[in-house]
Formats: structure tokens, sequence, C-alpha cells
């Protein structure tokens, strides 16, 4: 072989990685190994601020057995649909969190009743009522056909009032007056960020076949949705939202693009981050002829629940007024507190790494919520029993 | 049997089968990360410098690889996706400045406390070298980095090639330009540093 060989042969030469040919080529050429000598020592100097990434024996490793505990809490977490995880995980989408909560009630817990008239007013939200639901049971919510929901989600939705951005305001009062209600703020604490997002609204159509299809494909071919829901459209009117960030919390996006600190475990990087929202309820209507509680009870059977326990739960629920949270009975709690002058709720996560709890309460049409990372909830109580 | 009861029976039938994919799937799963934990683990604490973030970044890794299981397609490479995953979400956390400084005090403890012979200036010294390192590697086109931290974390020119979808034959020029490029980062950063 009378061809001298590249730099990047020669280089490859240096971790053993070149063929035979090449190999013999090199031994036997004066002029390759003196190129190579020249190349080693730049090599060289790199290998050695590189060298702490080389593998030593003594490199301590936690089991794979405490891993994988630790791995199946977080699966129990990562299944718990968006509509949780958005709520207190990821609150960069906070913005969003309350239109995916609502997005996510259409979809999986309708909210509508049919009534006499052809469109109503049918929602708006007086009281929260919490579900915990076994969400290790839904297989199914990973891989392709938690794509199919969501693409069909994406392609259902049509904006119709887009928010735009959140505009920085300098206190309660002038955030009162781009919103137009009046924004009460937690009395002697000062906020990180005061936002105001406003008004946005969405219509959603509903596609039976499609729908239909993932329902069949995740092996629920028992759980038929109604002909009449095909082509229903439900408009979706959200007021404009102020949120006041406490502490060290994300920057917001509504674009669903991801933490610009994305990797690592939020837990840590927003400790102290406590978030405080309000709006008006938000509003639906739907056509008079879906079947509100046919469809809850399709919703709540897809996610394990049998259909007697279905039943007995779309029986107890208001659906024109009651904004239900699905909560994961095995990796959160809940209870009733009194707080602001009225009933809220009180949803905690608990976690070695990433505690998380998040205080709703709903109070003359408005919708409060205080979410945050840690364990110490009763921050958020003593937060919504300053309010002024 | 009438109607409702085979109904019945068919749908009995369809919950049971769920119910047994679900558990050989599962694991399944678990059998595959046994086998990569480690590796996926001990890569990230030397390239992040701090294991509890390296164990939060390795789980990470692998509940992305959960939301992609069952494997996409016939042959697919685990161990070389997790590698690619895990050195993308190691570089990333590298990148923020607060988690950096913590890491830094991190590894500079741990180092100093592991020393049989404290020499402090010295461990001072090697931990500044290594902060200029990872440094150089996150100021760097992200799959250039990622293939000098495969090779330098030991990794065959196979493996390397299947993980990040090169051909074996392009890992040695491809390492070469790499290298050179950290090469004179590193060299700038070494400058900016009084």
């Amino acid at each position: 072989m009378k061809k001298h060989l590249t730099d990047g042969q020669l280089r490859a030469a240096l971790d053993g990685e070149l063929d035979d040919v090449e190999t013999r080529h090199l031994e036997s050429c004066a002029d390759c190994q003196t190129r190579q000598r020249v190349l080693k020592a730049q090599v060289q100097r790199a290998a050695a601020r590189l060298a702490f990434l080389a593998p030593a024996s003594a490199d301590p490793t936690p089991s794979a057995g405490s891993a994988w505990a630790r791995f199946k809490r977080e699966i129990l977490t990562q299944k718990e649909i968006s509509m949780y995880k958005r709520l207190f995980a990821s609150p960069a989408l906070r913005f969003g969190a309350l239109a995916v909560l609502i997005l996510a009630l259409v979809v999986a817990f309708p909210t509508t009743r049919a009534l006499a008239s052809q469109l109503l007013d049918l929602f708006r939200i007086q009281q929260v009522t919490v579900l915990p639901v076994d969400f290790t049971g839904i297989q199914q919510l990973d891989g392709p056909i938690s794509k199919q929901i969501t693409q069909l989600i994406s392609s259902s939705v049509t904006m119709t009032q887009k928010p735009g951005e959140a505009v920085e305001v300098a206190d309660a009062a002038q955030a009162g007056k781009l919103t137009g209600y009046t924004v009460r703020l937690p009395q002697g604490l000062t906020p990180s960020s005061l936002l105001v997002m406003n008004a946005s609204a969405f219509t959603f159509t509903i596609d039976r076949a499609r729908a239909q299809g993932i329902l069949d494909e995740a092996g629920h071919s028992d759980l038929v949705l109604p002909e009449s829901v095909d082509g229903a459209e439900i408009y979706v009117n959200i007021p404009a939202v102020a949120t006041a960030d406490y502490g060290t919390c994300p920057k917001p996006r509504t674009d669903g693009s991801p933490d610009e600190n994305g990797a690592g475990s939020p837990g840590r990087r927003y400790a102290d981050c406590i978030i405080f929202t309000q709006l008006p309820s938000p509003v639906v209507n739907a056509p008079a002829d879906v079947d509100v509680a046919q469809l809850a009870q399709i919703g709540l059977e897809f996610t394990g629940m049998s259909p007697d326990e279905a039943a007995a739960f779309t029986s107890t629920v208001d659906w024109t007024s009651t904004l239900v949270i699905p909560i994961p009975k095995n990796a959160a709690t809940y209870q009733q507190v009194q707080v602001d002058g009225v009933t809220g709720t009180l949803i905690q996560r608990p976690s070695d790494d990433a505690p998380q709890f998040a205080l709703l309460w709903v109070k003359n049409g408005i919708v409060y919520t205080i979410s945050g990372l840690g364990s110490n909830s009763q921050q958020a109580l003593d937060m919504a029993n300053s309010l002024p | 049997m009438d109607k409702s009861s085979t109904h019945e029976s068919i749908i009995g039938f369809m919950k049971l089968r769920r119910t047994a994919q679900t558990d050989r799937v599962s694991r399944d799963f678990e059998a595959l990360f046994d086998l990569h934990w480690a590796a996926v683990y001990r890569l990230l604490c030397r390239l992040v410098g701090d294991p509890a973030e390296a164990e939060d970044l390795a789980l990470e890794a692998f509940l992305r690889l959960h939301q992609r299981y069952p494997a996409p397609q016939e042959g697919f490479n685990t161990g070389g996706w997790l590698h690619r995953v895990a050195t993308n979400l190691g570089l990333q956390s590298i990148r923020s400045f607060k988690r950096r400084e913590h890491y830094e005090l991190a590894a500079g403890r741990g180092a100093i406390e592991r020393a049989a012979s404290p020499q402090p200036a010295e461990i001072f010294d090697e931990e500044e070298r290594r902060r200029l390192a990872r440094q150089a590697l996150t100021g760097m086109n992200p799959r250039q980095a990622q293939l000098l931290i495969m090779r330098h974390s030991g990794m065959p020119y196979k493996e390397i090639a299947a993980a990040l979808h090169l051909s074996t034959a392009s890992i040695g020029p491809l390492l070469l330009r790499a290298e050179r490029e950290f090469e004179k980062r590193y060299q700038a950063l070494t400058q900016e540093t009084p």
C-alpha cells in the first residue's frame, strides 16, 4: 500500500482501532510514523485534560436495586397524566396549566351536562373535587398511545384568542387594571415577579373515530364513545391570569418549550419557589347533545376504574360547577382545609427529592392556586390566610 | 352461554391479557435497567462530578427510555441510546452556572475527603483543570463533545459509532477534529482565567 494514512487514520491507530492493512502500512512507513508522533503529543494533551472521564475501579455506584426502587416511584409520577404533572412539577408551563387542566377535563372528564338549550355556559368552577386514581394500571399511557393522544389533542384544538406574552407588572393595583378584576396578594411578602397573562380562548372539536381508535388500540374496545359526540365543538374561554412568584422560580414559557435549565431535579433547582395564581373561572360551552355522564364514565374506566366505581363517582358530581382533579392514588394525598374563609383542597405529593404541594380554592368566582416544591405546605396556608 | 356472559368473558380475557403483557414489559424493562444502570450512572458521575446530580440525570435518561418502551424497532441499540441521552443531559446540566458552582464545591470537597494525604493546593489545581475541561466541553458542538466524552470514557469506536449513528471509519477523523477544537477552547479559557 503506497498511499499514506490520513491524520484521522493515524488518530485511530493510537487507539488500536485501525484495520490490519492500514496497521501494516503504518508499521513500515517512516513518514506516517513521524506524523503520528506529532499527533500523539496533541492527543495525549487532550487525554490528560479529560482523564477525569476515564472509568476508575473504585467508582462508588448506588445499587441497581435501590435505583430501580426510586425509578419505579418516578414512573408513578410520570404516569400521572399531564394535568397533574403540569400543575405541580412544571411551573414553567403554569400559564398553560389551567388551559391544559380544562382541556384534559374536556377530554377525560367532560364537564358538561345536556341541558335544554342548544348552547349554554355549562361550566363555571364553583368547587373543586379530588379524585384519587390508580394510574399505574394505564401502561398504555406510555409509548405510542401517549403520542396519539397528544396528536389528537393538538390537531383538535383551534386557538381563537391567543394570550400573548406575559406582562410584568409592579403591583396588585396595576395587575387589577390589566386583568379587569381585583388581584389579591398575600400581605407582608414581596413577590419575586408579578405577571399578567391576557385572556385566551380555544375550540376543541371532537374527532370520534380517532378517539375511539385510541381506546381500541389501548385494549379498551369495551368502551364505546357515543356517535353523538362526533364533530361536537367545545368552546373554552380562559380569563386573564395573574401570577405571583415567590423565591427562585423558572421563567414562564407559553410555547411549551423546555425549561432552559432542563436537566436535573426541579426540586433542587427551585426549592424555594412558590407560585400563586388567580383567575376568574374559565367557562366551557358545549352542545346540549353531548352526554356528559356517559363520557365521564368512559374517561374514568379508561383510567382503570371499575364500571361500578365510575358510575358511583359520576353520580356524585355536579359536572356543571365542579373542577375534578384526578390525583395519583399511590403518589399523592389530599385533604380539605379551611382557607381564606372557604373550604379549599390541599394536595401533596411526598417525595425524597422533590416533594410538591398545591392548594386550591374558589372564592367569589375566582379560582386561586398556590403551588410549590418542598414539603412545607403550611406556607401556602399562611399565604392564603394573609390575603386582604 | 348467553350473549352477555360471552361478552363479559371476552372483556375479562382481554383485561387478563393486558395485565400479563404489562407484567412482561415491566420485567423486561427492569432487566434492561439492571444491565445498563451502573455504566450510565458512572459515566454521568464522572462527567458532572456530583453523585446526587448524576443519579438524578441517570434516572431521567431511563425515564426517557421508558417513554419509548417497548423498543421502537427491532435491533434498537439501547446502550448506545442511553449513553447519547445521558451525555446530552450531563452537558445540559453542566451548562447551568448555578449548578456548576455546586458541583465544583461538592467535587472539591469530595476529593479532599478522599485524598490519602491531603494537599489542598494540588487538589484545588486539579479541580480547576476539571472545571475548565467541563466548561470547554459545554462550549463545543454537542456532537463533538459527546464523541470526546464517550471515547475518553473508554468506549470502543464501534460502540461510539452505533450510539451516534456514524460509521466506524469516521470516528478517528472526527475524534481528532474534536480534540483539536477542545484544546483550542481549553487554551482560550486558560488565558481568560487569571
